[in-house]
Order: C-alpha cells, then sequence, then structure tokens
C-alpha cells in the first residue's frame, strides 16, 4: 500500500466534513444574499485551503468561479458535497453525489422531518441513500460547518463571520443559535476550532461528533446545544468514555425543553413525573456532562476550562478591592461548593508587608479601594503561593483613581507564569470597557459579576471531581428470575394484579410482607392466625383498580372473627359498586407498621431505555416532586446518588432525633428493581408506593405496588 | 395550437426567464435541478407563460408543475 493510500485509510468518516480536499457546494445559484449563493461566498473568501467547485445548473460561472451543471460532471475526486437545493430536489443531488464516490455531505436545506410527514418522507429517503452510498450526512435544516484549523480553514456556512480560532467546540442542533452565538463570541474574543450546526441529525448525531472530537487535537472542550435526545443511552456511554480517562475533555450542554412533555398521558406517579427533562438532568450528571442553563453560564464554564489550569481543589482567594462584592464572592463561591479559606500565615505575613495597614490580608484580600496596579500583583502573587488556595478570583471596581488598564495588565503579567487559575471580574460597563479587552486579549476569564465567576470555576471543580470519581458497574444481585418470567411471559398487556405484582417483586428480592390470595372468609381467617395480627384485606379484581374507592381495602383486623366480618363485607361492597366485577378473593397480609413513606419507580422511557425513581411519598412526591432519577440497571453508587439527591433526604438520615431509617435497604431495592426492569422490557410502568420504610438495619416493607405490561 | 408548437414556445420562455440555452432544455428537465431555477423565477415563469400564451393559470396549480414537459402539457390543457 503506497503511504498517500495507508494516510488516506487512517482518516475517519469525518474527516472529509471537517478537512476535505475539496468542496463542491451543490445548487448554488448566482443571487447574492441567498443561502445557497453566500455559502458558496463563505467558502470562497473564508481562505479555504482546499479545492471549491460550484454546482449550478443552467450558469457558466459564480463569483469567477467555472460551474458545472451536475456534480458527476466534475472530473476531479470531492471530498465534501454541500447541497443548498431546495428539500424537494436535494434526494437527486444526494443520489448523484453518491454515485460520484461522495462520501460526506452537508444537507443545509430546510423542509424534512421539522415540517411533518411529507418531510419525514424527505428524511427517510435521504437516509437511504446515505446507507447505499456509504455518505456520512450532517443536517438537513442545518447552518453549516466552520473548521478554523488553518490548514483547513472552511466555513461552510450562511454565518456572517468566520470566528477566531480557539480551542472549544460548539455544537448546535439550532442553526439561528449559532449565529448568535458567533457574533456573542466574537464580541467577547472567544475563538473555537470547530463550529458544527447537525439540525435534524438524519446522518451524524451529536455523539458521532462527540467521538470525533475526543480525537481533534485542536479541541479541548466540547459544548452542545440540544433540543431533542434521540439516543440517550449512546450519549452516555460514549460522553463517559469522553470526560474520562487519559486525553478527557469536558462536555458541557444546554438542554432546552424544560417544561415536562407527555406527563398527561403517563397513568402512574412515576410516568408524570418522568418527563424527559428531569430524567436528562440524572442522565447528564451520569455521563459526566456538565448541565447549564444559559448561553452565558456556557461560555463562562467553557473559556474558564479552556483557558486556564485544572486546579488541584476547590480553595479559592479572593482580592478586591472592594468590600461588598467581596463578600457577595465568598457567598456565591460557598454556596456553589467552592470553599474560601483562611489564607497561611506566612502569606498573611507577606500581604501586611505588602499592603497599607488598613486592608484585610484574610480571604477575601482586600487591597482598599486605592489600590493601584502594584498592590494588586503583590497580593495576586502571594495569595498564589500560598498552598492552601487552589485557585483565585480577583475583583475590581472601578473609583476614581482606579489605574484599570495599569492593573489588568499588571493581572496578566502574573498570570502568565501562574500554575494555578485566575478568574477577574472587573466590574461595570463603560469604565472597565478598556481593562477587560486587556484580559480578554490574554485569555484570561473575565466575568462582568463575581458570582458567574464563582459559578464557572464551580463548573471546572465539577469536572475535575468527575474525572477523580471511581465509577462502579451495576452488579447483578441474586434473584429468581425464572419465578418472575412465569409471571411476566403469560400475563396479558395491561396491569398485573396484585397477587402477581407481588410475586414478581418477591422473585427479585424487593421485601414484600407475607401474604395469599384468599377466596373465602374461612381461609383469609386461617391466614391471618398463621401470619399474626393486625392484617389488611385488599380486594382481587380485573375490574377493580381503585380498591380505596370501591370499600375494597379493610385495614388494621385485630382478630379472626374481624377478618371473617370484613370479608364478606367488602366482597358485598365491591359487588355493589362494581356489579360486572370478577372477583377473584382478597390478599391477606401483616399491617405494616407506620415509618417514613418513599416511592420506587420506574418507566420506560422512548429515548433511555428503563429509568428509575425515587422520592420521598405523600405530601413530598406530590407537591414538591422531590424526586430523583437513574437508568437501569444501577450501580450501588447510583442508587447512593439517587437517594442523596432528594431533598428530604435528611428526614431518612434522622433529623431532630428521630431514629434513622434503613437507608442501605432503599438503595438496595432501588438496584433489584432496577435489575428487575432492565431484565424485562415488558415493564412499561412500576410503582412501588408507598415503600415503608423502618428503622436503620430492620428492613422495608412494600405496601403497595402497580405494574403495568406493554 | 398543436402540442410541439407549445413545447417550442415553452422551452423559448423558459431560456429567455431563465437565462440558458435552449441546447440544455429537455422535455423531462425540472426547472430547480436541471436548469438552476431559483424560488423567484418560478413566478416569474407563471407570468411569462401567461403573456406569451394570452391564458390565466391558477397560481397554486401552475407552481406545482416541475418540468418542462409537464408545463407545456399543462398549458396545453388551458389552450384547449
Amino acid at each position: 500500500m503506497s503511504v498517500s493510500a495507508q494516510l488516506e485509510s487512517k482518516r475517519h468518516p469525518l474527516d472529509s466534513i471537517f478537512s476535505p480536499k475539496s468542496v463542491a457546494v451543490v445548487g448554488v445559484t448566482a443571487t447574492p444574499g441567498t443561502v445557497p449563493y453566500d455559502i458558496f461566498y463563505n467558502i470562497l473568501t473564508s481562505g479555504y485551503r482546499g479545492t471549491l467547485y460550484p454546482v449550478a445548473p443552467g450558469k457558466r460561472s459564480i463569483c469567477a468561479v467555472r460551474a458545472y451543471r451536475y456534480v458527476v460532471d466534475i472530473d476531479d475526486q470531492v471530498d465534501l458535497a454541500v447541497i443548498v437545493f431546495p428539500a424537494e430536489v436535494v434526494d437527486r443531488a444526494l443520489e448523484q453525489c453518491g454515485q460520484k464516490g461522495i462520501k460526506a455531505a452537508i444537507v443545509i436545506s430546510a423542509g424534512f422531518r421539522e415540517i411533518g410527514p411529507e418531510g419525514l418522507k424527505r428524511e427517510e429517503r435521504l437516509k437511504a441513500i446515505c446507507a447505499e452510498y456509504g455518505i456520512s450526512l450532517v443536517g438537513p435544516n442545518c447552518l453549516g460547518v466552520i473548521n478554523t484549523d488553518p490548514v483547513v480553514r472552511l466555513n461552510a456556512s450562511f454565518a456572517r463571520k468566520m470566528p477566531l480560532a480557539g480551542r472549544i467546540a460548539f455544537l448546535s442542533q439550532s442553526g439561528a443559535l449559532c449565529t448568535a452565538v458567533l457574533d456573542y463570541a466574537r464580541e467577547k474574543q472567544i475563538g473555537f476550532s470547530k463550529f458544527v450546526s447537525f439540525g435534524n441529525k438524519a446522518g451524524v448525531t451529536e455523539t458521532d461528533l462527540f467521538e470525533y472530537l475526543h480525537q481533534d487535537p485542536q479541541t479541548d472542550v466540547i459544548l452542545l446545544y440540544l433540543e431533542e435526545l434521540r439516543e440517550g443511552r449512546k450519549l452516555v456511554e460514549v460522553a463517559r468514555r469522553i470526560t474520562r480517562g487519559p486525553n478527557a475533555k469536558p462536555i458541557l450542554a444546554i438542554k432546552s425543553g424544560r417544561t415536562p412533555q407527555g406527563a398527561d398521558a403517563a397513568a402512574s406517579h412515576t410516568g408524570s413525573l418522568a418527563g424527559e427533562d428531569p430524567i436528562c438532568d440524572a442522565v447528564f450528571e451520569e455521563a459526566g456532562i456538565v448541565r447549564v442553563n444559559t448561553l452565558d453560564e456556557l461560555f463562562n464554564a467553557a473559556t474558564m476550562y479552556a483557558y486556564q489550569p485544572m486546579p488541584q481543589g476547590n480553595r479559592l482567594a479572593i482580592v478586591t478591592n472592594a468590600g461588598g462584592p467581596g463578600v457577595m464572592a465568598t457567598d456565591a463561591a460557598v454556596s456553589m461548593g467552592l470553599t474560601v479559606p483562611r489564607l497561611s500565615e506566612t502569606t498573611q505575613q507577606r500581604l501586611r508587608e505588602s499592603l497599607p495597614a488598613t486592608a484585610n490580608v484574610k480571604n477575601p484580600v482586600d487591597v482598599i479601594g486605592d489600590a493601584r496596579a502594584d498592590r494588586y500583583q503583590a497580593a495576586l502573587r502571594h495569595v498564589l503561593d500560598d498552598p492552601q488556595i487552589d485557585q483565585v478570583l480577583v475583583i475590581l471596581t472601578p473609583q476614581s483613581m482606579t489605574d484599570i488598564e495599569g492593573i489588568a495588565h499588571g493581572i496578566v503579567h502574573i498570570v502568565r507564569n501562574a500554575s494555578k487559575p485566575v478568574a477577574c471580574s472587573f466590574m461595570g460597563a463603560e469604565d472597565v470597557g478598556p481593562g477587560i479587552r486587556v484580559l480578554q486579549e490574554a485569555h484570561i476569564p473575565h466575568y462582568i459579576l463575581p458570582e458567574w465567576a464563582c459559578a464557572a470555576m464551580a463548573a471546572v471543580q465539577r469536572i475535575r471531581t468527575w474525572r477523580a470519581l471511581e465509577l462502579d458497574e451495576p452488579e447483578e444481585l441474586p434473584v429468581h428470575r425464572h419465578a418472575a418470567a412465569q409471571i411476566l411471559d403469560q400475563a396479558p398487556s395491561g396491569y398485573l394484579e396484585e397477587p402477581e405484582a407481588l410475586a414478581v417483586l418477591a422473585a427479585y428480592g424487593l421485601p414484600v410482607p407475607a401474604h395469599r390470595l384468599c377466596s373465602s372468609p374461612e381461609e383469609a381467617a386461617e391466614f391471618a392466625d398463621q401470619i399474626g395480627y393486625p392484617v389488611v384485606l385488599r380486594v382481587v379484581s380485573p375490574q377493580v383498580v381503585h380498591k380505596w374507592d370501591v370499600g375494597g381495602v379493610k385495614l388494621n383486623l385485630q382478630d379472626s372473627s374481624a377478618v371473617r366480618t370484613a370479608f364478606t363485607q367488602m366482597l358485598q361492597s365491591v359487588r355493589q359498586a362494581v356489579p360486572s366485577a370478577e372477583i377473584r378473593g382478597a390478599v391477606v397480609r401483616r399491617m405494616i407498621p407506620p415509618g417514613h413513606e418513599v416511592i420506587l419507580g420506574a418507566k420506560r422511557d422512548p429515548s433511555f431505555g428503563p429509568v428509575l425513581m425515587f422520592g420521598l411519598g405523600g405530601l413530598y412526591v406530590e407537591l414538591f416532586k422531590d424526586v430523583t432519577f437513574g437508568l437501569a440497571p444501577i450501580s450501588r453508587q447510583g442508587a447512593q446518588r439517587m437517594l442523596r439527591h432528594v431533598k428530604a433526604f435528611k428526614l431518612l438520615e434522622g433529623l431532630r432525633g428521630s431514629p434513622p431509617a434503613d437507608v442501605d435497604n432503599i438503595q438496595e431495592c432501588i438496584q433489584r428493581l432496577g435489575q428487575l426492569v432492565a431484565d424485562f422490557p415488558r415493564i412499561s410502568e412500576l410503582d412501588i408506593n408507598p415503600l415503608i420504610v423502618g428503622p436503620k438495619e430492620r428492613g422495608n416493607t412494600v405496601a403497595d405496588v402497580r405494574i403495568r405490561l406493554s | 395550437m398543436d402540442k410541439n408548437e407549445v413545447y417550442q414556445r415553452v422551452v423559448k420562455v423558459v431560456c429567455e426567464v431563465l437565462g440558458i440555452e435552449p441546447d440544455i432544455v429537455q422535455p423531462e428537465s425540472h426547472f430547480v435541478f436541471d436548469l438552476g431555477a431559483e424560488s423567484t423565477d418560478s413566478i416569474r415563469l407563471v407570468e411569462a407563460f401567461e403573456r406569451e400564451f394570452h391564458i390565466e393559470m391558477d397560481e397554486d396549480a401552475a407552481l406545482r408543475v416541475k418540468t418542462v414537459g409537464g408545463a407545456a402539457d399543462f398549458i396545453a390543457e388551458y389552450l384547449k
């Protein structure tokens, strides 16, 4: 094999998207200000290092470049086709690209799945053509792709300007947002390595791009704007690999659409609470993706990570010329998980020697309102030298004697040789502007508000903590899978009846109380004698779902006579309320002693597969929606995370003298439930509501369960 | 007017409006994919056909016609 053939074989399929040696823009028009023309013009004028071909039927040339009628008319090899034809003929253009042997295409055109069934059909046709010819497809319905690498310089987009080169890759499902981001970033001197609008993701998805960018030497951090998540499981698997280990790169994401979807149609608690958004929150955390809410947060964290060294811990020193902002920053830092420790005695002594007597040399270090560059430089140097400090925030407020630009230059001088991260907050707008520009040009992260700086540092802290975490895998606990399968494989779709639902849970080692389906008052009384009093009776009938409403539950029965009477009365009451009910009998079981009520649930999500939910029951779940989620099957660590992320978790640990609950057993129940729903895809929804929690080491008990099968 | 004459006059109009040579026009030529028509050209073509043939066409129906041959057939129906 020749050297060039060997190099070619090592090319990643997406290299043809990002680093093509030749590009054909297919469907170019001669009218400036239209997308087809502007894309061609942008590639032509952005300094693209390869060869460019316009495909423009009926035109001899575009921008003085010879035009071709069809892509197949181009004599040379073409690496990338950028298709800008209207949607109705994109398939014909793509087919010709396949015939030409082009292996990568960007379809800019809109008019596909985003417009409804007709568009979806068109998009399916594109997928089929890509599959037939082995084409990697970005789009359709996108802004395009930009690669700032000096050896490529490709602006295959209709963005107004080529962005600055940098170490940040930005991926967006929204094309319009891209143009706004480019404008925003340019003003803040933020540069990009790759910039991708991936639109409807008919071919290349966010996970494909993650994999590519993981290996991209120009990229240090990946930013994502996502509207729709179709392959949640794959996202977790890929993101975990990229955000940890050697060559780890952080992924920061905005996932829009925070309003609950599909909740109305869901029948169970878990179904109604488990909208896509809260699941996303949990899953992004499991995947190591830092989720933020706004573009400011996204770029604030990204620039902190990309421009400064990784801190070794969460200890922050603050240097300020104003007391108030120092206190505000301290509050923000501490609330976000950073610490603002007292400086070492040595540092304090050095500061005393360098600063006026009125200065505060603890932390925050107040260099006093009249501070000039020399004082800021001395303070910054000393706190950076303190072994008890991992990172520094410099705050400046513009006072009449403040030499803003001089201080900025002084900070740049110190930071240039620092091994610890430094962020700045020059508070204000007009007066501090020149100083901010000095900082930004030197790639020192600057934030208008100290709170934003703290949030950015806290995000980097999350990245650091995630990398250091030792992750465990879901373990396989001993269960009676066969016993559960016997019930689940034969049951019709819809809700399982209580005896079967309890038996399924029991087979998976969930703490089900002793129970039996009894068909007569005598049998019920006899079983109650065996298990001891008090007991509960619950009617079993396929027609009765809401047992309480029809008198189908009898509580706290103290002896056999009470059981017999209750059994007879209960059946009469149910028959009266639901004359058509076929009554199989009643489940008899011990009355469970009172305790905290928690809810354990599971549902099958179209994107994430089996998802688990945990929360405190009763008011907490109804009113506060205080629940957490995790993917099934789940590891011990994952189950612990679910437990601890519930705001009311402290109640279970024992609050104000109340005894601690059996939290270890709840964690095991979550793991066992995860194993059950992962093993049986027919389980579409499952609620254990409530699980009554007993005191520590005394175990918990399932009080009620509903299992719905698909 | 016979069908061939309608087709020849349609080709003439198409070439004038799109600024193309007649030798690349075939009955099956797609206005956009084969002849490079832009979205605004579609309206201009409909107006030019109406002038050429002294007819008034249903604009929505006319815009659904995608090929030169299809346009000739569509106009021939009006001329009947």
